[in-house]
């Protein structure tokens, strides 16, 4: 469904991506693992069009992506962005508005807001509230609605855990299973690999720009050498 | 007290012209984070599109007033395009949109003293001199519709920011414009409906100001008093650009009425540079601090 060519991202002087190729299937949880700096959301800032790269392609269903991050999310690509970027001078309620940007079924975008309060209790609580008064684990779950609201194929998911309190940790994966259970594929950048492949399908190791590994979640979760790098050296 | 309502009504009028003008300020600061220092350029073009189309294409009053803030819009807009999106482009400075705004401006002035000329001009009589009565105040008939066309335009853009979907993409595209490409706004063209709009109000306020002084390329100089009262009200704020522009209009004729039209502006000016001392972000500015 998404494929990525032998990517290579420039930023400035510095070769941030260097021949990053991989593949997301349909109704697949693909988690990219990496430390801070290996270039994860450069990857996910070029799938979405805010980078240009210089090298290599994108293909959605086989066809080149649009060159605009706007085009893009019309395809079917919601991207959630590290530090989540919701409004916070707009109330809960726009937020999930603004997400329905691009679509223009009102009777639809309605129902969609309902379910995503179903999934998402705390955002009904807060519907009226301006969004920079909720605390970080409600913002993360109303980015993670505000995307889903442009109810698209695959989304994009960047450290979502990234700050939050170890509960909400594991709510915010829980949350991810039940995005696939709704159909959609999730690419799913992490530094928390231990739970990112615990979820995950198939995963990709990305250092310092370069995938240097890819499998199967759980084999990567058992390589000796990713165990000691990102999951704690501990033996089992 | 017949004096302070006279000079209430007046302020108030007058107040309500800079608003049309300082919104403009606050909508581009609010996108681009940058005081659009061309605006003056586009209110001093808006004076002169009214001028010609009522003295040499003859149109009448209303047409000629809406097709002058058309063009206007327009202006702006064209502006936009070649001043600021070359450097959008190249993600330059902040320093460099004002520096090109600047010079933008004094391009508009000069294109005008070299194809127009300098000169003085002054609008046809359209409406009668002759005030309204109320009671024992008197207020100018184009005080009226300085009043409430600035107010009648005022509200519509207020309910188009806060209400309408166009609105909540510029109001979301203010607070993160990466953020708000990645719901499917074109953030280009959230860009150009800012000017757009902002160039509009310019061009009513350009003709207003026409009618009541005169047309001549300095004329935009006036926005300095408009940018204060953006500042003052909080730029980047519309209703704060609204609050401080109607407060300065007050603050103006009251000044000139009870001391000295000579003070006016030194009381102005002390007014911005006082705001700036004991709050930075205005009266009603947006805070700076972004959250996580």
């Amino acid at each position: 469904m998404l494929k990525v060519n032998n990517l290579h991202v420039y930023y400035g002087g510095i070769h941030a991506l260097k021949g990053v190729s991989l593949e997301v299937n349909k109704g697949e949880i693909v988690s990219i693992i990496g430390s801070n700096g290996a270039g994860k959301s450069t990857l996910l800032n070029a799938i979405s069009g805010f980078l240009r790269y210089k090298e290599g392609e994108i293909l959605y269903h086989n066809n080149k992506l649009a060159p605009t991050p706007n085009k893009i999310v019309k395809q079917g690509i919601c991207h959630v962005p590290e530090g989540r970027l919701i409004f916070a001078n707009l109330s809960v309620y726009d937020n999930l508005i603004m997400g329905s940007y691009i679509r223009n079924d009102k009777a639809k975008i309605k129902e969609d807001i309902e379910k995503m309060y179903t999934l998402f209790p705390r955002l009904k609580e807060r519907e009226k509230q301006i969004a920079g008064t909720l605390s970080g684990g409600e913002q993360q779950m109303l980015a993670i609605a505000r995307g889903l609201m442009s109810s698209p194929e695959i989304i994009l998911l960047d450290e979502p855990s990234l700050g939050l309190a170890p509960l909400l940790v594991q709510t915010v994966f829980d949350i991810i299973t039940d995005i696939r259970k709704m159909g959609k594929t999730i690419l799913l950048v992490e530094q928390n690999a231990f739970k990112a492949l615990s979820i995950a399908d198939k995963a990709y190791v990305l250092e310092q720009g370069r995938i240097i590994m890819e499998g199967e979640a759980k084999e990567i979760a058992e390589n000796p050498r990713i165990r000691e790098a990102y999951l704690g050296s501990k033996k089992v | 007290m017949t004096q302070f309502f006279q000079q209430f009504i007046n302020g108030l009028s007058i107040g309500s012209v800079y608003a049309l003008m300082a919104v403009g300020y606050s909508l581009v600061y609010s996108i681009m984070n940058f005081s659009n220092f061309s605006h003056g350029g586009v209110i001093m073009f808006g004076a002169y599109f009214g001028y010609f189309l009522l003295t040499i294409y003859k149109l009448p009053f209303s047409v000629a007033f809406i097709g002058a803030a058309l063009l206007t819009a327009l202006m702006a807009v064209v502006i936009e395009r070649v001043a600021y999106t070359p450097l959008r482009e190249r993600k330059a400075p902040y320093l460099y949109f004002i520096i090109s705004a600047m010079g933008a401006s004094i391009f508009l002035e000069n294109i005008i003293i070299a194809t127009i000329g300098p000169t003085f001009r002054t609008y046809p009589e359209i409406f009668s001199k002759t005030p309204f009565k109320l009671g024992v105040l008197s207020v100018g008939r184009l005080d009226v519709l300085m009043f409430v066309t600035s107010a009648i335009c005022l509200a519509l853009l207020i309910y188009i920011i806060e209400y309408t979907k166009i609105g909540k993409a510029i109001r979301a595209t203010a607070y993160n414009i990466k953020a708000s490409a990645l719901m499917g706004v074109n953030t280009n063209v959230i860009i150009i409906i800012v000017f757009a709009l902002g160039g509009f109000l310019a061009g009513i306020a350009g003709v207003m100001f026409g009618m009541k002084y005169t047309v001549y390329p300095q004329i935009g100089a006036i926005t300095l008093k408009s940018f204060i009262a953006a500042v003052f009200g909080g730029l980047g704020s519309l209703q704060g650009a609204v609050v401080g522009s109607i407060l300065l209009g007050i603050i103006e004729t009251f000044t000139a009425g009870y001391l000295s039209s000579q003070y006016r502006d030194l009381i102005a000016f002390a007014l911005l540079i006082g705001v700036l001392v004991v709050r930075p972000m205005g009266l009603m500015g947006k805070a700076t601090e972004d959250k996580a």
